[in-house]
């Protein structure tokens, strides 16, 4: 009897090439303008990928950073930062979002100042370059091994950036792997549990492992979960 | 030669490298600038040359030649696009034109990527090959963000017919009908500058410069120059002294094409007075491991400039595992993430406060000194900006695409 072939996980990793877009705001209506027509990569640059940076910052993406650091608005810079890219669906309602709540607050202060010379804000897009890095995975105990060592910008696609490749919004490629091609729903919904918004990469990393760690000794220990 | 990079930097960006290259395997790959030696251009081209070149990239570089006549035109250009107004007359441009053509006619442009780095060679657009695929790219490494407007419109019409430009920081990039990419400079862990060196070593640069390693050093590497503020950090340390034993060490070279160079540098001397504890090094131009060995002695390191270029003196600090404190301009504030990989100021005050707060809380200065190194390793090593250069090239064949598979 053969045993039916196992399609592996296979560990990617991706990088960015930033371009820029040569345009820039040095206040908060500019910034609106511009957010309103940019492209989709830039969005995505500044919003999505900022998780890429590996959570250092006080604010969750870049026009909250900036709106907290050069702006010196506290209070915008929190709201923008409340802006969940993973759980919106499209890049387009991230957009859509960030404008609703410049607006908010233009409404109540109409008159935005200029940041001096220099700290204006850069809109940026990115190439991702996208590639293997050599590891395949058959089961959950070598998934584990795999885990634990690769780079951080490798959990960084499979985990983030997955969400809005793949169109859903709201799946990893992890949890869809172990899913559909291990059958173990169960382990597959405990890390979907997991609010990517919430943790940095490491965390990530951390809180992952410990999921499947318990299944890899429960397993070997002969127990049925 | 990659090799030598592993367990140093990222193992994504070599597993990168040596894809892309296999992708791009005997592809000519010209880099042209003006010199060869001295300054972080030529720095990081003679490693990045054989390294490619070992991978199977047909890589070379070229290097121009000019007369004096040429060189201080030149050298006029680069001041008036960092904004310093210089006297240029229109008949310069012909000749800084001239010169190019002539390198033209010695230099073989036949490439599939070229990378023209600054304005010394930037007419050499003109001379390119008729040959459809090759990609010419004019890389930047100075800040132009505020030019002489005039000198700037001259430069552009050669800019504007290249493929796209490369610029270190976003700010540093202008409004251009070309693509930009924006790749940050780097450091080699590798070279003598940022090499490990043994206690051993750093104890003997420490005798021979007479730097008793008795109390906690506050270390500050630039050249004289006003816009590294030699006379804040001496007020600094002045305030840190009040409250704790320490030495400054101010380790610079010569300026030899800066004149004030030997003005601020009297200056410095006469401000620190009679100050046993302040030591005023100047150091032979070249001597990398000396700074290396200084940088290492050091508890903490400042960069206080009051105008900067990208400063990748920082990197090297924090490459060391320094705290470091550096003033809020150029592309320091790219490399210190503010309470995470050391302090941004903005005041002679603030950083005698943050030199304070690191001497005190030595775990602080460790755990920020730990994290200033990753950062670095992620961020600033040669092996990036040589994946980067690899990516632009290899994406250019993709026009259009936002995400491309390996």
């Amino acid at each position: 009897m053969g045993r039916k072939k196992i399609q592996p996980f296979e560990f990617k990793q991706c990088i960015s090439i930033i371009r820029s877009t040569g345009k820039k705001a040095k206040n908060l209506v500019e910034l609106r303008n511009i957010i309103a027509k940019i492209s989709d990569e830039s969005i995505f640059h500044h919003v999505h990928q900022y998780f890429l940076k590996g959570h250092m910052l006080e604010y969750t993406n870049d026009f909250a950073q900036w709106a907290g650091e050069s702006l010196e608005e506290r209070a915008l810079a929190e709201r923008l930062s409340s802006i969940d890219p993973y759980s919106l669906k499209t890049i387009d309602a991230v957009r859509k979002q960030l404008i609703k709540e410049i607006d908010l607050f233009l409404k109540s202060f109409p008159h935005p100042h200029d940041v001096v010379e220099g700290n204006e804000f850069y809109f940026n897009e990115t190439i991702t370059i996208v590639f293997p890095i050599g590891v395949k995975t058959k089961n959950l105990a070598e998934f584990l091994v795999a885990l634990k060592h690769v780079d951080p910008a490798s959990i960084y696609y499979h985990f983030y950036d997955s969400r809005v490749r793949l169109g859903e919004g709201i799946v990893d490629d992890f949890s869809r792997w172990i899913e559909h091609t291990l059958g173990n729903k169960d382990l597959a919904d405990r890390i979907r549990s997991i609010d990517p918004f919430m943790h940095s990469i490491e965390s990530i990393r951390e809180h992952v492992t410990e999921l499947v760690e318990a299944y890899v000794r429960a397993d070997m220990e002969g127990f049925v979960r | 030669m990659i090799k030598e990079y592993s367990g140093i930097a990222p193992r994504g960006d070599i597993l990168l490298i040596q894809k892309l290259c296999e992708k791009l395997r005997g592809g000519r790959f010209l880099h042209i600038n003006s010199t060869r030696e001295g300054g972080g251009v030529a720095e990081i081209l003679q490693r990045m040359i054989p390294l490619l070149a070992d991978l199977g990239i047909d890589a070379r570089w070229e290097v121009i030649e000019g007369d004096n006549k040429f060189f201080e035109f030149t050298k006029k250009v680069h001041n008036s696009l960092q904004g310093t107004r210089e006297k240029i007359h229109k008949e310069m441009w012909d000749y800084y034109y001239e010169i190019n053509r002539k390198n033209a006619q010695e230099i073989d442009l036949r490439a599939d990527a070229v990378l023209i780095h600054d304005p010394q060679p930037a007419p050499l657009i003109d001379f390119r090959p008729k040959r459809k695929k090759s990609i010419w790219l004019w890389r930047c490494h100075i800040d132009i963000s505020k030019p002489v407007e005039s000198v700037w419109q001259r430069l552009r019409r050669y800019v504007i017919k290249y493929d796209a430009a490369v610029f270190s920081v976003p700010k540093f990039a202008k409004s251009l009908p070309i693509d930009e990419y924006i790749v940050s400079p780097s450091i080699d862990p590798l070279s003598e500058k940022n090499i490990e060196l043994t206690k051993e070593e750093i104890r003997n640069v420490a005798e021979k410069y007479n730097i008793p390693l008795d109390k906690p050093i506050i270390l500050q590497v630039s050249r004289f120059d006003k816009f590294k503020d030699p006379i804040g950090v001496i007020n600094a340390y002045k305030i840190v002294k009040k409250y704790n034993d320490c030495r400054l060490v101010l380790a610079g070279s010569p300026a030899t094409d800066d004149p004030e160079g030997s003005i601020i540098l009297e200056q410095v001397r006469e401000y620190a007075g009679k100050d046993p504890d302040i030591h005023i090094l100047l150091l032979p131009p070249n001597h990398h491991r000396d700074i290396n060995a200084l940088q290492r002695m050091a508890d903490v390191i400042l960069q206080k400039s009051i105008r900067e270029g990208f400063g990748l003196t920082v990197s090297e600090a924090m490459w060391k595992e320094k705290p470091v404190i550096g003033g809020a301009v150029g592309g320091i504030p790219l490399q210190i993430i503010h309470g995470v990989t050391g302090f941004v100021v903005y005041s002679i005050e603030g950083a005698a406060f943050r030199i304070r707060q690191f001497l005190n809380n030595p775990e602080m200065a460790r755990t920020m000194g730990k994290q200033a190194k990753e950062y670095v390793r992620n961020n600033f090593l040669i092996t990036r900006q040589i994946r980067d250069y690899l990516s632009i090239w290899y994406s250019r064949k993709y026009p259009g695409k936002n995400v491309i598979e390996l």
